[in-house]
C-alpha cells in the first residue's frame, strides 16, 4: 500500500504520522536523537510504516518532514561564517538594530550578538535613493568588494544594500561578479529573499538566510542518504508558511524552515476543523517547556510577515505562533513579595517533573495536574510512569510556605500558566481584530486538552475542539500539507492612482514565477504615512476602487476609524499551492470502543456524554473536562467540550 | 516583611492569585499599545513607540502600565488627578498637555477616557502619545530659546473632545488649526481614541465578569503587592544614604551651567530624595514638572526592582521628593519645559544613579545621558528623532552599545521610511567606534548619524553631555562626551540653524562610563 508520511522532530520525542490511500492515519512516536535528528525520523518511519514488512508493508511515496535544525542552529549560534556586504555609511546595521534597549529596567541586559561579526561586514561604495541612484555601482568598487569578501574566506555571502527592495540591480551585479570570481561560492542577495522595505529587518532576514543555509543544506543531503539507504523516498520539509517544499527548494529558502514545527500543528488543526465545519478557532498547543498560541481564520491559518526566533527577525512569512514559557514542565516558586509564581524556568527533560521520579524536587504543572487527579498514573507519553507522591511532596513545600493546602496551591499553580497562555491566545487574536468568543479554541500537544476548558473560560469562549491524534497533530499537518510556493514584490503605489494595467501586470507577474494549482494574491495596504499594513485578500481581476474599499473596511473592522487619508499599497504577495493529502479523520472500527467506566477514549467508537469535573484519557494525551463543561465525543475522533451554562 | 503584613493583604488578594490578576491588567495595557502603534499615521508613534498606555481605577490608582517609555511611568497618575478635578461624566473623552494640568512637555498629547459603566465612571483609559508637532514657535514643537510655555505649542488643560460619547467637532477643528500637520495629527488622535476605547472595553468586561467589589479588591491587593516588593528591595538597602552633583549644559538661551544636587536616604522602606540646591527655574526650556521628576525617581526604583514587579501605582508609594520652592525640577507656568522632559529627566536619572552609587548600592557606570534629539521642518512637513547612545558598563558586564538609556526607549526611524517621507538622506548611520569608557568592562558605545537636506529647513538641536562626558564607575574611564556638526564644522549643544539644500547635519552620540579598573594583565571584555 502506498502511504504518505509526515514526521515531527522535537525536543524529547520524534512523532510520525502515515496516511494510506482511504484517509485512514497511523501515527507512532520515538525518542528524539539531537545529535542527528535524522536517526530518529528514520526510527519513526520504520515503527509508522515498516520497511521490512514488504508484502502487507508500506511504500512512503511522500514524506514532510518537521524540523527544529533551523531554530536550534539560530538559538545556539552554531550557523554558517557569513561575510555581509552592505551600503557603505550603513554597514552597521545589525548592531544598531532598533535602538531600543534588551530590557527596560535591567540596564545591563544585552541584545543576542548579531550573527556577523564586525569585521566581517565589508563597506560597498554605491547609493540608491528613493527612485533613484545617488552613487553608481563601479566595476571599480565591484572589484574592490570582490577582493575583500574573498580575502576574508567565507563560507557564504550576503549582499543587503540600501532600497534594493526598489530595484535589486546592484545586489545582483555584485552576486554575479562574486561567483564568477569564485564559482563555489553562495551568495545570497536580501531582495531575492524579502522584497520589502525596512533596511533593518530585510538584512537581518538575509543574513538569516545565509547562516541557515549551509547547515540546512548539509542536514538535508545527510537525511536524504539516511533515508535513500532505508529505501525511502527524499523527504519534503514543512516551512514556517505552513506549506511544503521538496528538499531542494528548502535548502535554498533555509529562513523558511525557523517554525517548521509549530506550523505543522496549526496546518494539522485547521484540516480537523474544516473536516467538522468549524471556520475560525484559536489554537494552543502545549508541550514540556512552551504553548504555542496560533489562529485559523475561514479555516485556514492565518499567515503573515514579521517576527523574531531566537532574537533575530526574521520577517518572511510565517504561520501566526505567540510563544510563551509555560508548559508542562514550568515550575512553581515564590516571589520576594510573597506572591506564587509559574515559569519561566521549567524543568525540562531532565530532571523534568517530581512525578517523573528522576531527581526533580520542584513542582512543575504537571507534578500540579497529577496532584488534582486531572491525569492519572497511566497518562503518561511513551511509558513513562509517574509517582504521585513524589509529585504531592513537591507541592506542598510550597504550600506550607504559603500557608495553604495542597489542592489549592496545585490549582493556584493551573491558574497562573492559564493566565499567561491566555494572555498569549488574547495577543494573537485582538491584536488582529478577532474577538476570541466568536472562535472555537483547538486544543492539542501533549498539555492542550487539559488547560483548554480553563482557558477558554478566562477568553469568553464556549467551545473547545480536542481534536483526534491530539498528541501528534504537528506530524498529521505535516503528512497532509499542501506544496506552497510564495512571490513577493515591492508594490509601493497610491491606489487612487494606480492604472489598472499595472495592477493586472504585477499580478501576473508573479504568477510567473510559481507553478501550482491554487492560486490567491494578498496586498499589504496602509493609508499613506501609516507604518503597519493591513493585508488584504485581492484577485487580479479587483478594480483598484474595490481595493481601496477593501482596505476602508478592514480597517474599519479592527480600528474602530477610517481617515480621509489616501491609500498606498507596499507589497503584493503571491502564493500557488497544489494540494496536499486528503486525511479522512474517523474513530478507528479496529480499535477497542470508549471504556466509558474508566473513560479511557482508545480511538474506537464512542457514544456517551460526560459532564465535568472530569478526565479522558486519550490514546495520546489526557483531556479535562472542567467543572461547568460537557464532553462529547466526535465522529472523527477527539471531542468536543461546551460551556453548558453561562458562569 | 511581618506575618501581620501578610494576613492583612491576603484578606485583599489572596497571594495564590496575584500573578494571575497582574497578568490580567498588563494584558489591557498591552492590548491598548497594540491597537495605537498599529493604527498611528506618524513615525513617531508607529515606528519609534514615542507612547505609552495604562489603566487607572475609577478612585484614579494605577492598575497597569503597558512598558514603552520610562518618562511616561510616574506622570500618567497627574494627568488622571488633574482630569478627575473636572468631574468627568461617564464617557467623556479629554485630551491634554498642560504640564501645570498633568501633562509632561506640549508635544504629548494625554488623551483619557472616563470609562463609562452604567451610569458611574468605572475607572480611565490613558493614552500618551508624542505628537510631532503641536504648533508654537518652531516645527516639529520642541523648539531651542523659548522662554515662555506659550512659545513652545498649543496649551491644552484637560478639555472634552467627547462628552458622553459625542465627538466636539469643533474643539478638534480648533486643535488642528493650531499644528503645522493636521492629517497626521488627525489620524494619530484617531489611533489614540481606539486605543482607549480598547482600554475601556476590557476594563468593562472584567468588571462585568467579576463584579466591581472584587475587581476593587483586585486592584487594593496588586497595588500593596507591588509596594511590598518595592518595599523590600529598599529594606535590603537600609540605611544607604548618599549626595551627588551634577549639572545641564546650558538651557538653551546660555551655555551657563544649571547645577543639580541630591542627598538620598533609604530609611524604613521608604526612598527619600531630597533636591535642596538645585537650581531654580531657568529661563531657556530645560525645566521639567515635577511628575517628570517624580517618573526618575519611579524609573530608578523600578531597575532596582525585577523585571517582573508589576507596573502600578504601589511602586510609587514609597518614593518621597523634595525640591526648592523655585527649582527647574520642579517647574510652575509659565516656565517653557519642552527640553525638560527629554533632557533634564535624564539629568535627574543620572544624579540618582550617582547619588545610590555614593551610598554602596551597585549601580551601572553612566550611559549617554541624553536623547539627542533633532527635529527637522520645512514646507508642509516636519520630523523628529532622538538617537542611542552608549550604556553605562557596570560590575556583571560591559554596557550595551547604541540603545536609548534611561528616561527613553523609543525606536530609531528606518533610513529607507525616512528618506521615502522626507526630503532627508541619511550619509552614515554607524556606531561610534571606541566612544564607550575603558574598564574591566567597557562602557557601551554611541552612535553617529549624517543626515544630508534636500530642501532648505530648520533644524533643532537639544543635546547633552556634549561638553561632560558620561563618568566611569569603580575606576572605569569616562565615556566620549557627544558632538554635533555642521558641514563638518561644531555646532553648539542647543540651537536652531536654517539649512540650504545639501546642508549635512552630523550627530555624534556620547559613549558609556566603563566599569572598573584595568590593571596590566587584567582581562578585559573584548571589544
Amino acid at each position: 500500500m502506498t502511504v504518505a508520511a509526515g514526521v515531527d522532530v522535537g525536543g524529547t520525542f520524534t512523532d510520525g504520522v502515515v496516511i494510506d490511500p482511504s484517509g485512514r492515519i497511523r501515527t507512532g512516536k520515538v525518542m528524539s536523537t539531537p545529535q542527528d535528528q535524522g536517526i530518529g525520523v528514520v526510527a519513526a518511519l520504520e515503527v509508522i510504516a515498516p520497511a521490512a514488512s514488504t508484502d502487507a508493508g508500506d511504500q512512503v511515496t511522500r514524506l514532510v518532514h518537521g524540523t527544529t535544525v533551523v531554530t536550534n542552529l539560530l538559538l545556539e549560534r552554531t550557523g554558517a561564517r557569513v561575510v555581509l556586504c552592505a551600503t557603505a555609511g550603513a554597514t552597521d546595521l545589525l548592531e544598531l538594530r532598533r535602538q531600543d534597549r534588551a530590557s527596560l529596567y535591567d540596564l545591563s541586559a544585552q541584545h543576542p550578538t548579531p550573527l556577523v561579526a564586525t569585521a566581517d561586514v565589508v563597506a560597498v561604495d554605491e547609493r540608491r535613493i528613493p527612485g533613484a541612484v545617488a552613487t553608481p555601482l563601479t566595476e571599480t568598487t565591484v572589484a574592490a568588494v570582490v577582493r575583500e569578501v574573498l580575502a576574508r574566506d567565507p563560507e557564504i555571502v550576503v549582499v543587503a544594500l540600501l532600497h534594493a527592495y526598489e530595484d535589486d540591480t546592484h545586489e545582483r551585479r555584485l552576486a554575479e561578479a562574486l561567483q564568477a570570481a569564485r564559482p563555489e561560492l553562495e551568495v545570497v542577495t536580501a531582495a531575492a529573499v524579502l522584497s520589502e522595505i525596512r533596511e533593518y529587518e530585510r538584512t537581518a532576514t538575509a543574513v538569516a538566510e545565509g547562516y541557515a543555509r549551509p547547515r540546512v543544506v548539509r542536514y538535508l543531503e545527510g537525511l536524504g542518504a539516511r533515508l535513500r539507504e532505508a529505501g525511502r523516498p527524499m523527504p519534503a520539509v514543512m516551512t514556517s508558511a505552513g506549506g511544503m517544499r521538496s528538499a531542494t527548494d528548502a535548502a535554498r529558502h533555509a529562513a523558511t524552515l525557523a517554525l517548521s514545527g509549530p506550523a505543522g500543528g496549526i496546518v494539522g488543526a485547521a484540516a480537523v476543523l474544516r473536516s467538522i465545519g468549524v471556520p475560525d478557532a484559536l489554537t494552543i498547543d502545549i508541550g514540556g517547556t512552551s504553548a504555542d498560541a496560533g489562529l485559523i481564520l475561514d479555516g485556514e491559518p492565518l499567515v503573515e510577515g514579521g517576527g523574531l526566533v531566537a532574537g533575530v527577525p526574521i520577517a518572511l512569512l510565517r504561520v501566526l505562533v505567540e510563544t510563551v514559557s509555560a508548559g508542562g514542565g514550568s515550575l512553581g516558586w515564590i516571589d520576594d513579595g510573597g506572591a506564587l509564581r509559574v515559569g519561566p524556568r521549567s524543568a525540562g527533560a531532565v530532571p523534568g517533573p517530581a512525578a517523573f521520579g528522576r531527581g526533580g524536587i520542584e513542582p512543575t504543572v504537571t507534578d500540579a495536574q497529577l496532584v488534582l487527579g486531572r491525569i492519572g498514573l497511566e497518562g503518561f507519553s511513551a511509558g513513562i510512569a509517574l509517582d504521585r507522591e513524589a509529585a504531592t511532596a513537591a507541592v506542598a513545600r510550597i504550600a506550607t510556605r504559603l500557608g495553604s493546602t495542597i489542592e489549592r496551591t496545585a490549582q493556584a499553580m493551573l491558574d497562573i500558566a492559564n493566565a499567561e497562555m491566555a494572555r498569549a491566545l488574547r495577543r494573537v487574536s485582538v491584536d488582529r481584530g478577532v474577538d476570541p468568543r466568536t472562535c472555537a479554541l483547538v486544543a492539542f500537544g501533549g498539555g492542550g486538552p487539559l488547560h483548554a476548558a480553563a482557558l477558554a473560560d478566562a477568553l469568553g469562549m464556549t467551545t473547545v475542539i480536542v481534536p483526534p491524534h491530539a498528541g501528534v497533530l504537528s506530524a498529521v499537518g505535516l503528512a497532509i500539507a499542501p506544496e506552497r510556493r510564495e512571490a513577493a514584490m515591492s508594490l509601493l503605489e497610491r491606489l487612487d492612482a494606480l492604472p489598472v494595467v499595472r495592477w493586472r501586470d504585477a499580478c501576473a507577474a508573479l504568477a510567473a514565477q510559481v507553478d501550482g494549482a491554487e492560486r490567491s494574491w494578498s496586498l499589504r495596504v496602509r493609508y499613506l504615512g501609516q507604518g503597519h499594513e493591513l493585508t488584504i485578500a485581492v484577485t487580479p481581476d479587483d478594480a483598484p476602487q474595490a481595493l481601496i474599499d477593501r482596505f476602508t473596511a478592514a480597517h474599519r473592522a479592527r480600528y474602530g476609524f477610517t481617515l480621509p487619508q489616501p491609500v498606498e499599497s507596499v507589497a503584493l504577495r503571491h502564493v500557488a499551492s497544489t494540494p496536499g493529502v486528503a486525511a479522512r479523520f474517523a474513530r478507528d472500527t479496529d480499535a477497542a470502543p470508549f471504556d466509558a467506566e474508566r473513560a479511557i477514549d482508545h480511538g474506537g467508537s464512542a457514544d456517551i456524554t460526560f459532564h465535568g469535573p472530569r478526565s479522558i484519557l486519550l490514546p495520546d494525551a489526557t483531556a479535562w473536562i472542567a467543572e461547568g463543561w460537557v464532553a462529547t465525543p466526535l465522529a472523527i475522533g477527539g471531542w468536543m467540550l461546551r460551556r453548558e451554562a453561562a458562569r | 516583611m511581618t506575618p501581620h503584613t501578610v494576613h492583612t493583604d491576603s484578606a485583599v488578594l489572596d497571594p495564590l492569585e496575584i500573578a494571575v490578576w497582574a497578568s490580567t491588567m498588563a494584558m489591557i495595557a498591552e492590548e491598548m499599545g497594540a491597537v495605537l502603534i498599529r493604527g498611528a499615521l506618524s513615525p513617531n508613534i508607529r515606528e519609534r513607540r514615542d507612547a505609552s498606555c495604562a489603566l487607572f481605577d475609577a478612585e484614579g490608582e494605577m492598575v497597569a502600565q503597558a512598558a514603552h517609555i520610562p518618562v511616561h511611568l510616574g506622570a500618567l497618575p497627574e494627568a488622571v488627578r488633574a482630569v478627575r478635578a473636572c468631574a468627568p461624566d461617564p464617557g467623556d473623552v479629554f485630551l491634554l498637555n498642560s504640564p501645570w494640568h498633568g501633562g509632561s512637555h506640549l508635544p504629548d498629547l494625554t488623551m483619557v477616557e472616563a470609562i463609562a459603566d452604567g451610569d458611574r465612571v468605572a475607572g480611565y483609559a490613558v493614552v500618551r502619545a508624542h505628537h510631532a508637532d503641536v504648533g508654537g514657535m518652531s516645527p516639529g514643537s520642541m523648539p531651542q530659546g523659548a522662554t515662555e510655555l506659550v512659545q513652545e505649542g498649543l496649551i491644552l488643560p484637560p478639555v472634552r473632545l467627547e462628552r458622553a460619547g459625542i465627538p466636539d467637532d469643533d474643539l478638534l477643528g480648533l486643535i488642528l488649526a493650531n499644528v503645522r500637520t493636521p492629517d497626521e495629527r488627525r489620524g494619530d488622535l484617531a489611533a489614540q481614541r481606539a486605543a482607549c476605547a480598547a482600554g475601556a472595553a476590557g476594563w468593562r468586561t472584567l468588571l462585568a465578569r467579576h463584579g466591581r467589589e472584587r475587581i476593587a479588591g483586585v486592584v487594593q491587593g496588586l497595588v500593596r503587592y507591588a509596594e511590598r516588593r518595592a518595599t523590600a528591595r529598599l529594606q535590603a538597602l537600609d540605611g544607604a544614604r548618599g549626595t551627588a552633583e551634577d549639572v545641564l549644559e546650558g538651557d538653551g538661551i546660555s551655555e551657563a551651567l544649571i547645577p543639580l544636587r541630591l542627598a538620598l536616604r533609604i530609611q524604613g522602606g521608604q526612598l527619600h530624595l531630597d533636591f535642596t540646591g538645585t537650581a531654580p527655574m531657568v529661563p531657556g526650556n530645560v525645566n521639567c514638572p515635577i511628575q517628570v521628576t517624580r517618573a526618575a525617581a519611579l524609573f530608578v526604583l523600578r531597575s532596582l526592582l525585577d523585571d517582573d514587579v508589576p507596573t502600578n501605582a504601589g511602586i510609587a508609594r514609597p518614593i518621597t521628593i523634595v525640591t526648592p520652592e523655585d527649582c527647574c525640577i520642579a517647574a510652575r507656568s509659565p516656565a517653557a519645559v519642552a527640553a525638560g522632559n527629554v533632557e533634564m529627566s535624564q539629568r535627574i536619572t543620572d544624579l540618582l544613579f550617582a547619588a545610590l552609587a555614593d551610598a554602596g548600592v551597585e549601580v551601572p557606570a553612566q550611559g549617554q545621558g541624553t536623547m539627542n534629539n533633532i527635529t527637522f521642518g520645512g514646507a508642509g512637513w516636519t520630523f523628529y528623532e532622538t538617537l542611542g547612545g552608549g550604556q553605562g558598563a557596570s560590575a556583571h558586564g560591559s554596557g550595551p552599545d547604541a540603545v536609548h538609556v534611561g528616561m527613553s526607549n523609543t525606536r530609531n526611524t528606518p533610513i529607507e521610511s525616512l528618506e521615502r517621507a522626507y526630503p532627508i538622506i541619511i550619509d552614515r548611520y554607524a556606531v561610534r567606534r571606541g566612544s564607550g569608557g575603558g574598564g574591566i568592562h567597557r562602557g557601551g558605545d554611541g552612535v553617529v548619524r549624517a543626515y544630508r537636506v534636500l530642501a532648505p529647513c530648520t533644524v533643532t538641536v537639544l543635546t547633552e553631555r556634549r561638553a561632560r562626558a558620561p563618568r566611569g564607575a569603580a575606576g572605569g574611564g569616562d565615556g566620549l562626551a557627544g558632538e554635533n556638526r555642521l558641514n563638518d564644522a561644531p555646532l553648539p549643544a542647543k540651537c536652531r540653524r536654517v539649512l540650504t539644500t545639501g546642508d549635512v547635519v552630523e550627530l555624534r552620540t556620547p559613549g558609556g562610563g566603563g566599569h572598573g579598573v584595568t590593571e596590566p594583565g587584567s582581562p578585559t571584555d573584548p571589544h
